[in-house]
């Protein structure tokens, strides 16, 4: 497919970028200069940035989020820990079906102590792209294969909170470090890049993509998370969360700013047709009495993407 | 933007101050309040579990648990101690898969049902089950769980024990921030500031007065009297007995051989005369309990207060009543059947009362602190639930903590606590109601409520759905 046939699949803020700005711009200078929407969304966050770590504040969902956020992150990351250890026993066929429980109990426990053990012996570094407070740039700094976070945001009230917030665990003390910087300004490369729940809040959200991917180690994993464009979404994410139930506040969506998970992977096959390898794509949902769970509609809501750099 | 700067500027002065005091403070993740069996299997099953071993654990209590408590596994009496638990299989599962302990089998005696009567009629519910559950002393589960913790050599950063030392203070580290570490100031001196707090402290739990997490319940206006018994012979029939008399009701769980112990819930006055009685008539009024009417009992208590009656007298009455009812039986067989074993003494000084109440904590979590066994709720000893759901908070407790770690959460934040609550609350809710209806319609000998309840149990006794759907609550702790 050629640059304009995709142009045309795009939504219109993509195409704008791909028209105007494809690779001459910073991004982030010119949207500040130029870009009203863009100031409002970072005066938005800035007034949430008190309450971020309140959980039962008007953060309370994001809260409640990351915990499907580290669910996911972790089940990639324990996924591709190939158990070598000839001493473990791996069995080539579906044991839980044949086996007690408790044996496959026990080969499960020893499965996951291995890999516990060569996870460990990797010391990970993470860059996490729209910070804004903190929340899973500390989850990810407390991981114990995880050496070092940086957490980038460009609302400089969300930094401090998140500075300030971070002091609190003696456990973060050197393997966190935050910066109020766009992303291009970032300067080495990490093991793990994400960006949760930010691209819907970007106006340039492929050249978000772009200068993360610079910023991606070979093998390192980008996880993203955002919205898909659609019906469902504006009901879940707008009408309901925003103004029905009152549990996301007001105004921090913005339906035509949603990007559906085909136009990520497409922007993938276009952009690095021989460099990378979509991990999982999830769908998740909030249901009010369970919390976020996870389904395999990607294509409707919101929705989580894990993608591999080759080497 | 000039008063923010100005509060950021408080705060840090703040946290300034506060260090200070905090400079000769040990850093621990996980402080446990209260060495009793909830918060020891809290300590064993954190050690015992590969997701959560790393973090540094402290327990505190004012008892000399390790001079006094641990000797039981290596040197246990011949006597059976007097605070005897019934554990339920899920209980005592977890404490091997989860926590790594081995029990003291040969002190442990599993029992095959429930046989349930009503002194006011002849209504039975007879719940049979191969090892419903197990009766074992408090002391045997503590003292294992220590044994546990010794075995698993862990060095003073991974696990400290503090032991003979009370709690003296509790206060946040920055005041009024409920978001920061607690500091736990102990009677030695000794300063520990906490991740997390855990008061297993008991039914006045100081951590639960300092979390400001309301308690609600009453007091049943009823004591239980225990006592660790002799038998004639060993039961014919491995099982727990029960009748429930309009005073309250009185029980008789098996122990190995011819030991069994006794939880008889009463009146204050008459708990009070049944620990002071001579030993001789206590047994005897412990047979007569579970075969004569209440109005006999009735009879011989005001006799025995008013001292108008000896011990021949009681031992001789008794006797000819008794002799009167198993006469009246058709068939001579059916006493061992339906009477339990006779008792023969009383060990010396097993005889002790408490005071029964019903509590229940309006939530088990606050920031940095959770409450679990009767720091959280405390229930009627009748249906042998206490001890087990306090295991079960903390299989929970244990199970939101694991998921925190895996998700890299602060394992003292009030979002990674909250799914142990959750899982609790509503299971514990049911059972401290379904024992206090119990109660309610036990207490009282008005015609018309016993005729009621003796219909209700007749039919529940012949209506198998009802009666597995109770026994299997008590038998798996409702989990």
């Amino acid at each position: 497919m050629n640059q304009q046939g995709l142009a045309m699949k795009l939504r219109p803020s993509l195409r704008r970028i791909d028209g105007l700005c494809r690779n001459t711009y910073r991004y982030f200078t010119m949207r500040q200069k130029s870009t009203l929407t863009s100031n409002d969304e970072i005066s938005h966050f800035k007034e949430l940035a008190p309450s971020w770590w309140d959980v039962n504040g008007p953060q309370k969902i994001l809260h409640l989020m990351n915990n499907g956020r580290m669910d996911f992150i972790q089940r990639i990351m324990r996924q591709r820990v190939k158990v070598t250890n000839p001493d473990t026993y791996i069995p080539g066929f579906n044991y839980r079906e044949f086996f007690p429980v408790s044996v496959s109990r026990n080969i499960q426990h020893e499965l996951d102590l291995e890999v516990d053990s060569r996870l460990q012996a990797q010391k990970l570094s993470a860059l996490d792209i729209g910070c804004g407070g903190g929340i899973l740039s500390e989850s990810l700094a407390r991981l114990p294969y995880v050496e070092h976070v940086t957490g980038i945001d460009l609302t400089e009230e969300c930094i401090q909170v998140a500075r300030e917030h971070a002091l609190r665990d003696p456990q973060l003390l050197h393997k966190l470090s935050y910066d109020v910087k766009s992303l291009e300004d970032v300067e080495t490369e990490f093991d793990i890049v994400t960006c949760f729940e930010m691209l819907e809040h970007a106006d340039l959200p492929s050249e978000i993509l772009r200068h993360a991917w610079l910023r991606l180690k070979p093998n390192g994993v980008l996880f993203l998370s955002t919205i898909n464009r659609d019906i469902v979404s504006w009901f879940a994410t707008i009408f309901m969360a925003e103004y029905v139930l009152g549990i996301v506040p007001k105004g921090t969506h913005n339906l035509n700013k949603y990007i559906n998970a085909a136009e990520i992977i497409d922007w993938f096959k276009n952009n690095e047709p021989h460099t990378h390898q979509i991990l999982e794509t999830k769908g998740t949902l909030y249901l009010p009495i369970k919390g976020w769970v996870e389904h395999d509609c990607s294509d409707v809501g919101n929705y989580f993407m894990a993608i591999r750099k080759l080497e | 933007m000039l008063s923010r700067s100005a509060i950021g500027i408080a705060r840090v002065c703040s946290r300034g101050i506060s260090t200070k005091s905090s400079e000769v403070a040990k850093l621990t993740d996980i402080l446990i309040v209260g060495g009793g069996p909830a918060g020891l299997t809290l300590a064993a099953a954190i050690k015992s579990s590969p997701k959560l071993q790393h973090l540094r654990t402290t327990l505190v209590d004012g008892a000399d648990l390790t001079g006094k408590v641990a000797p039981f596994y290596d040197n246990p009496p011949a006597d059976y101690t007097n605070r005897v638990i019934s554990l339920t299989g899920p209980s005592q599962r977890f404490l091997q898969d989860k926590a790594g302990v081995s029990l003291m089998e040969d002190r442990i005696q599993k029992y095959d049902g429930l046989y349930v009567t009503d002194g006011c009629s002849t209504a039975t519910l007879d719940m049979e089950q191969d090892s419903m559950s197990c009766m074992i002393e408090i002391l045997n589960v503590q003292s294992s769980l220590l044994k546990r913790l010794s075995d698993l050599e862990l060095d003073a950063d991974s696990f400290q024990l503090v032991d003979k030392t009370k709690v003296a203070s509790i206060e946040y580290s920055t005041p009024n921030d409920t978001g920061s570490w607690p500091l736990v100031t102990l009677d030695n001196g000794d300063v520990y500031k906490t991740r997390l707090l855990v008061g297993a402290d008991g039914f006045n739990s100081p951590v639960r007065k300092f979390s400001k997490i309301p308690s609600r319940g009453w007091f049943y206006d009823r004591f239980g009297v225990v006592a660790t018994m002799k038998l004639e012979y060993p039961p014919y029939k491995i099982r727990g007995w029960q009748r429930f008399l309009p005073t309250g009701p009185i029980a008789h769980l098996p122990l190995p051989d011819d030991n069994a112990t006794l939880v008889w819930s009463t009146t204050e006055p008459l708990s009070r005369l049944l620990v002071s009685l001579p030993p001789e008539q206590f047994t005897a009024l412990v047979n007569a309990a579970f075969v004569l009417e209440d109005a006999d009992m009735q009879y011989y208590y005001k006799q025995l207060s008013d001292g108008k009656m000896s011990t021949e007298e009681l031992l001789a009455d008794i006797e000819f009543r008794t002799e009167q009812v198993y006469e009246s039986l058709q068939v001579q067989d059916l006493v061992d059947e339906v009477y339990p074993p006779t008792v023969k003494s009383i060990l010396g000084h097993t005889r002790a009362r408490f005071p029964l109440k019903l509590s229940h904590a309006d939530t088990y979590c606050a920031e940095r602190i959770a409450l679990v066994g009767d720091a959280a709720h405390t229930t009627h000893p009748l249906a042998g639930q206490g001890l087990n759901m306090g295991q079960g908070d903390v299989e929970a407790l244990l199970n939101a903590l694991e998921n925190a770690v895996s998700r890299g959460s602060d394992i003292g934040s009030l979002l990674a606590l909250q799914p142990f609550w959750a899982d609790r609350y509503p299971i514990n809710n049911m059972l401290l109601g379904m024992v206090d209806k119990l109660h309610k319609i036990y207490g009282t000998d008005f015609a018309p409520v016993v005729a009621l309840r003796s219909i209700g149990v007749n039919f529940i006794n012949n209506f198998p759905p009802i009666k597995n759907l109770i026994r299997g609550t008590l038998s798996e702790s409702g989990r």
